[in-house]
């Protein structure tokens, strides 16, 4: 194994004759930042001509399959598995980024590695820190790339400006235009068998034209820990561009087991998604299908619950729309279980923000009490020029338990479906 | 027609250019396209004896001494960034005006400042030396250190030297650890 000094260059078949190669790489900061890790296939002018050599979150694989993210992988945080035979000819290289997304800079990493195993042996290793960096958000950490042969550098050098500026570097502008959707949310969880209770008679506001999904989804945060929070900036779009809340679920039962077709008697739990609203105005409102009020997407609030989905199966889950995000001084995002589980420990849950900017936050519910089944998920609070989201996790038996701890100060009544 | 060497390989530089009395060496790299402090890097030319050391000090052609005392090299001066195409920096050398005892100019580029700014020649791209004949403008020799470059500070580019009545251009594409400082001691420079 080889180490590498920032800015040393080896010729790759002096480090190993494979072709297939692991690129790791790991990166722990001092605090909370999140990194993002991609790899770039670039032309022999170092430009991004074909956006499908992208590797990141949202893009698992290049077309060929000589590209592939593999997450986390033998200790690293990130890696992907390369097969250079399998390149066209039209990648001369391929570079390894590290991008913070939200608050922090590179001097901050407290320790880290850009490394290439093959076949699971380490063959070079590029360790870095902080004190490489000062104010970068978006770092090349290496390069595996064609002169005459393979050859690999480690670079360590990158952009205050974060990823965009790193887009800009490789010539990102088409990327805008034509890259790849995000793909769908959390995989849905198979059919069950017995047929869900009908739907209620309750005929949802007219349905707006669903936003187009952005075209290229760069930004992604989840937040980790309760209290965590992420600012999203309302100057962009005035305030009035829609904000998506997608509630997703896996049924399982409580041994883990996916419920299968087989499994029938049982139901699939099924999750309500709702939020307890406070507008700048001071009016107060609930928006829940057991409340049978599914908001109002052209008139006030301005808030709309799309559907009723029984049973998770949905690919879509249910979705929640912010019209007019200004309109907000605060809003408890919450999800319940109707039916099918006791708590949610048995139901994998999760929570995608998109907003006007096409970033996602993700927001899962890690730890849930037992024999709960109101989940606070997220609070969402207007600060005037920016929408902050902060993840809740708190769990409750019921709303009005909810309301006291959050003091919206609703009238409760028991409700049915 | 332009040579191109790879690291250790040599040309003749009368054969390739029958009469030729001027050359030019351009040396050049990019500019960093990525955020921190600008690269500077500055190009030498040591005269040398047969002995690879300078006479006096004065045979040390840098930014701060551009010309030697008997007219043979004049430096063109600094560029502090490397900005634009082609050389950033060149040095002239008259083969006619170049006295008997030197044997070897030796042509360095060294990374200013390298050490506090933490930068090395592998973190520049795209860096060359050539040699073009000053008179007609043509180039003769180009080598390109990119893939030779690494943790370096300092490199010896290439070579112009006399061999059996010829002058030869060789590339070099050495490094040297620390800046110009311990590159000219070497050289046999009075450094203060």
């Amino acid at each position: 194994m080889r180490t590498f000094q920032r800015g040393e260059k080896a010729k790759l078949s002096d480090l190993t004759p494979a072709t297939e190669l692991v690129a790791g790489v790991t990166i722990a900061g001092a605090g909370s930042e999140v990194f993002d890790v991609s790899c770039f296939g670039v032309d022999a002018s170092g430009k991004l001509s074909d956006d499908r050599y992208f590797i990141f979150f949202n893009q698992r694989t290049s077309p060929e399959g000589a590209i592939t993210g593999l997450g986390p992988t033998n200790g690293d945080d990130e890696a992907f598995r390369v097969e250079l035979s399998q390149l066209p000819a039209s990648i001369a290289k391929l570079v390894f980024t590290a991008t913070i997304d939200g608050a922090g800079a590179m001097s901050s990493v407290r320790t880290g590695h850009l490394r290439l195993t093959v076949a699971g042996k380490e063959v070079a290793r590029f360790g870095f820190s902080g004190s490489d960096f000062s104010a970068e958000k978006a770092v090349i950490l290496g390069e595996v790339y064609r002169k005459d042969v393979w050859r690999f550098a480690a670079v360590g050098q990158g952009f205050n400006g974060g990823l965009p500026a790193l887009l800009t570097h490789f010539g990102g502008e088409a990327l805008e235009a034509s890259a790849p959707p995000p793909p769908p949310p959390a995989p849905a969880a198979p059919l069950p068998v017995s047929a869900p209770p009908p739907p209620p008679v309750a005929p949802p506001a007219p349905a707006p034209a669903v936003p187009p999904p952005p075209s290229v989804n760069l930004s992604k945060v989840t937040l980790e820990k309760k209290g965590a929070s992420r600012s999203v900036d309302l100057r962009k779009g005035g305030g009035t561009q829609t904000m998506h809340f997608n509630l997703n679920w896996s049924a399982q039962v409580a041994g883990g087991r996916k419920r299968g077709f087989l499994s029938s008697g049982t139901q699939a739990p099924d999750l309500d998604l709702g939020c307890m609203l406070e507008m700048t105005d001071g009016q107060k409102t609930v928006i829940q299908p057991l409340g049978d009020y599914y908001g109002d997407a052209q008139n006030y609030p301005f808030v709309w619950l799309d559907k009723d989905d029984r049973s998770g199966h949905d690919a879509d889950g249910e979705n929640l729309f912010v019209y007019r995000p200004d309109l907000i001084r605060r809003m408890l995002v919450f999800a319940l279980i109707y039916d099918g589980a006791p708590d949610f420990k048995s139901v994998g849950t999760s929570l995608t923000i998109r907003d006007q900017d096409g970033n996602e936050t993700f927001v899962k519910l890690d730890n849930p009490d037992a024999g709960r089944s109101f989940a606070a998920i997220c609070m969402i609070t207007n600060t005037g020029s920016a929408v902050e989201i902060r993840k809740e996790e708190q769990y409750f038996k019921g709303a009005q338990e909810c309301d006291q701890r959050y003091q919206f100060g609703f009238r409760w009544s028991a409700g049915s479906k | 027609m332009t040579v191109s060497l790879s690291k250790g390989g040599n040309v003749s530089l009368s054969k390739s250019e029958p009469g030729l009395r001027k050359v030019l060496i351009g040396l050049g790299w990019d500019t960093r396209s990525t955020d921190g402090q600008d690269f500077d890097l500055d190009a030498s030319l040591f005269l040398l004896n047969n002995t690879g050391r300078v006479r006096t000090d004065s045979d040390f052609i840098f930014y701060n001494n551009l010309r030697s005392a008997d007219g043979a090299v004049e430096h063109t001066g600094d560029n502090l960034t490397g900005e634009g195409d082609g050389d950033d920096e060149a040095i002239k050398v008259n083969f006619e005006l170049v006295p008997a005892d030197v044997e070897k100019l030796a042509v360095t580029v060294t990374i200013h400042d390298a050490e506090t700014r933490r930068q090395s020649f592998g973190q520049v791209d795209n860096a060359f030396i050539r040699v073009v004949n000053d008179e007609t403008g043509s180039e003769i020799v180009r080598y390109d250190l990119s893939e030779d470059a690494s943790t370096e500070t300092a490199m010896i580019f290439g070579e112009v030297y006399r061999h059996g009545g010829e002058w030869k251009f060789r590339a070099v594409g050495q490094g040297y650890a620390g800046g110009l400082g311990p590159l000219s001691r070497s050289f046999g420079v009075n450094v203060g």
